[in-house]
């Protein structure tokens, strides 16, 4: 790996080597700018650092001190944070879905929320190149929306639990397909097809998940771009004219100071705002780019409510990937809906602790009920979806007075779901109980309270005064300091977000190389 | 253009015309003696159709075998073809023995029982593909009970029982269709079906190894000249179909080998050979190709056999 010095600027620190951050490194890298990229967490082998344990490998969660509150308080660490190298993606489910066109310009086409600055045609050309990347295994016709390209590799095989999806599916007269996955289903260079062990949101220990860390970032190192590890940025610094003159991390123990012509930030939706609060300065005292009072507002959840049921046969649904099969009917069904928004809903496969946690904490199970619940662990089905949430100006990320191991203030989390959040989880509730009756499950429960990926809070927008990067990801206020990540999303939709962020981020490449050729990044 | 003077041009036209009437009569000739297969000749043939048969049904022993055993024998009917399949083995190795020129009842019964199998395979794994939510769908042909694998036994029955008619009949026919023509269709279309077989599996795997557009090429390209080879005589023509077929039956061994590496490629490769040879590709399916290659060889000497009579 190439090491930049510290004291020479690179063209771009890129603050995070997710989705967002690891992509545009990546793409920034092959481009030939020069580039660091730092991560608070560390750069695993998964081949020799991960083990079969749920326990164990909560490693690759944020579960640093933070504060939550507001009528829904968000529970923060597995489903929404990473601090790895890869970011998330090193744990995530592997969905990997394309936005519905027309959410793009949710507010002039559907009548809610906001419209995005970018269109969805120039999108679905992102979308693709991101898909051949990551080797998707997906259907060969994908029921909604419009055409897309072939995904580079077949679906998988289902498991028991999406077959459950599919007969209740079909008994409702709705589409559903093999979920595209972003697992390899036949081999691919030197990693071997995925072996469903259905360990993949503890990180998969086999490299078949094409996960940002095996497959934009062994390519940035190529391309000579450094990923600095354990390195987490405090605060960016700026000069008099208000620019970005580089980043402040703490490594070894010691804060060191990296310059660089261009910061782009992708800490994702809490992480993000938290740094740019935190470099506060006496030309910015409300934070770095944030003349629209905007950063750190607008932050959207998904809803992740789920239906449970038990089944006479066997299903053993942790066999496998967790979502093998989807669909995404009320996502592109405007009919029958007393809500704005769409939700996606997937087939399960809890882990044993996880399922055990759910069934004392959400369920309220304990001693004999519990371990009876439990005894039927192999029968168990679920149907559990993505929903879409509005952003509300009131769901925000600030910073608390209270200082971490790093001794940086921490971000205080407050969130509340709006009546139409409420209306969309109802409706979402009452369909897969229908779509589990259909199927013969009984037993069945509704686990109301859970939320996953976490987005907004530094959205992209046409206008200074309501939005706080452009459609290039590029600040309104300080032209060399970018945000490429989940929380530029003005809004979520009812699709799991990394492959739109990894999208952006390939087209913020593209902008940024454009741009440079035109003379129009006087920084480089 | 080198131009060549008249004289010498007159005198090279003159002779090629002599060499083609030459062939003509050799070829139409009514003073051509009539040659009619001798019983020791058919019965080489037959034997040749029963090494085809042991292939193909050796092939599905071992396929069926490993598949079935993969699927637990949930339905009890799953072991019929293991059973089916080893009494044809022996009957083909009966038959490839077997020096009397002169079909086996016992043999011939086999053979009818195996195509029978075969033919009821193709309904269960058919009902198999339809059961499933989707049913026929890409998904379900992928995974569900692969549609094409029993019609290599029902074509180890076509192919035995084309044996046995060989060596009982002088006149060399089977149905009353020239033997050679008949046996080369059944095999054209097999090796049809078995390309459909590799075809859909290798697009399940994305063809992600360039090897594995060869059974999608060879194999096509063989029947297509054996089939065009039975339309149309000449010695080209049949020298290009025998040289298909055999690259084709080398291919069914060295798929042995590719698919040998492919299971090397699964998470632990042959260290972890229990569960890895279960997840495939499959060992013993392309050994088909190689029955079949060798079913369409001996139908070319019946066919070669016949234009020479």
């Amino acid at each position: 790996m190439h090491e930049y010095p510290e004291g020479q600027p690179v063209d771009f620190a890129i603050i995070g080597t997710g989705a967002g951050g690891g992509t545009l490194a990546c793409k920034l890298a092959e481009y030939g700018f020069s580039v660091v990229a730092f991560d608070a967490g560390p750069y695993w082998r998964p081949l020799e650092d991960f083990a079969s344990d749920e326990m164990h490998q909560s490693k690759l969660y944020w579960t640093d001190p933070r504060i939550v509150d507001g009528d829904n308080p968000i529970q923060l660490g597995a489903n929404n944070s990473g601090k790895s190298v890869g970011g998330s993606t090193v744990h995530f489910a592997m969905v990997s879905l394309r936005f519905r066109p027309e959410w793009f310009k949710s507010r002039s086409q559907l009548g809610y929320a906001v419209d995005w600055p970018l269109d969805w045609r120039e999108m679905w050309n992102y979308y693709t190149e991101v898909e051949q990347v990551l080797n998707i295994s997906g259907p060969l016709r994908y029921p909604w929306g419009p055409k897309r390209p072939r995904y580079p590799y077949r679906p998988h095989e289902l498991n028991a639990a999406a077959l459950v999806l599919a007969e209740g599916a079909e008994a409702l007269g709705i589409d559903w397909t093999p979920t595209p996955l972003a697992t390899l289903s036949a081999p691919h260079g030197l990693a071997h097809p995925c072996v469903y062990r259905g360990m993949c949101v503890i990180g998969c220990s086999t490299n078949a998940k094409q996960s940002v860390l095996l497959t934009w970032l062994p390519r940035a190192l190529t391309a000579g771009a450094e990923i600095r590890d354990l390195a987490m940025v405090g605060s960016i610094e700026h000069d008099h004219a208000g620019l970005a003159t580089g980043v402040h991390y703490l490594r070894d123990g010691r804060w060191r100071f990296q310059r660089a012509r261009n910061v782009v930030v992708a800490g994702y939706a809490i992480e993000t705002p938290r740094l740019l609060l935190n470099s506060a300065s006496a030309k910015f005292p409300d934070g770095l780019a944030n003349s629209s009072g905007l950063v750190g507002k607008n932050l959207m959840v998904q809803s992740n409510q789920a239906v449970w049921g038990v089944m006479d046969r066997e299903i053993r649904s942790y066999k496998g990937p967790p979502s093998l099969a989807i669909t995404e009917h009320w996502n592109y069904t405007d009919e029958g809906k007393d809500f704005h928004g769409g939700y996606s809903y997937m087939s399960q496969g809890p882990l044993p602790i996880v399922w055990g946690t759910t069934q004392a904490s959400k369920r309220g199970l304990w001693g004999q009920a519990l371990l009876d619940a439990m005894e039927n662990y192999n029968h168990q089905v679920g149907l559990k979806i993505v929903g879409e949430t509005l952003p509300r100006e009131r769901n925000r990320v600030t910073l608390s007075d209270e200082r971490d191991q790093y001794g940086l203030r921490i971000p205080r989390v407050t969130y509340s779901f709006c009546d139409n959040d409420k209306r969309l989880i109802a409706h979402s509730l009452k369909f897969m109980r229908q779509a589990l009756e259909v199927v013969d499950a009984h037993d069945i429960w509704d686990e109301d309270d859970d939320t996953c990926h976490l987005n907004g809070t530094a959205r992209m927008g046409d206008d200074p005064a309501s939005s706080v990067v452009n459609a290039d990801c590029r600040c309104w206020d300080i032209p060399n300091l970018w945000i490429c990540d989940g929380s530029v999303f003005p809004t979520v939709g009812g699709v799991n977000p990394s492959l739109t962020i990894q999208a952006i981020a390939c087209r913020t490449a593209d902008r940024i190389r454009a741009m440079a050729r035109r003379g129009e990044l006087p920084s480089l | 253009m080198r131009r060549v003077p008249a004289a010498e041009a007159r005198r090279r036209a003159l002779a090629s015309l002599q060499v083609t009437a030459r062939s003509l009569n050799e070829k139409y000739s009514l003073n051509a003696p009539a040659r009619t297969p001798d019983p020791e000749w058919r019965n080489a043939v037959g034997r040749k159709l029963n090494l085809s048969s042991a292939l193909l049904s050796l092939s599905v022993l071992a396929d069926s075998g490993l598949e079935h055993y993969r699927g637990s024998f949930q339905n009890r009917l799953m072991y019929l073809p293991l059973a089916v399949s080893a009494a044809t083995v022996a009957a083909s190795l009966f038959g490839i023995a077997d020096a009397r020129a002169k079909s086996h009842a016992v043999r011939d019964g086999l053979y009818v029982l195996a195509g029978l199998t075969g033919a009821t395979g193709l309904g269960f794994h058919g009902y198999n593909v339809m059961k499933r939510p989707g049913g026929l769908s890409w998904l379900n042909l992928f995974y569900a009970a692969p549609v094409g694998a029993p019609m290599a036994l029902l074509l180890a029955g076509v192919l035995g029982r084309g044996a046995e008619r060989i060596r009982d009949d002088e006149a060399c026919t089977i149905l009353g269709y020239p033997a050679g023509k008949a046996l080369g269709l059944v095999t054209s279309a097999g090796l049809a079906g078995t390309v459909a077989e590799a075809g859909l599996l290798h697009f399940r795997g994305a063809f992600q190894n360039p090897g594995m557009f060869l059974p999608v090429v060879v194999p096509p390209a063989a029947a297509g000249l054996l089939t065009t080879a039975q339309f149309r005589p000449g010695n080209i023509m049949r020298r290009a179909a025998k040289l298909g077929l055999r690259l084709t039956a080398l291919l069914g061994f060295a798929g042995v080998g590719f698919h040998a590496y492919g299971i090397s490629r699964n998470m632990g490769g042959w260290r972890n050979w229990s569960q890895n040879i279960l997840n495939g590709p499959p060992l013993p399916a392309p050994p088909s190709f190689t029955g079949l290659a060798l079913a369409g060889l001996a139908a070319l000497s019946l066919i070669e056999r016949g234009s020479h009579d």
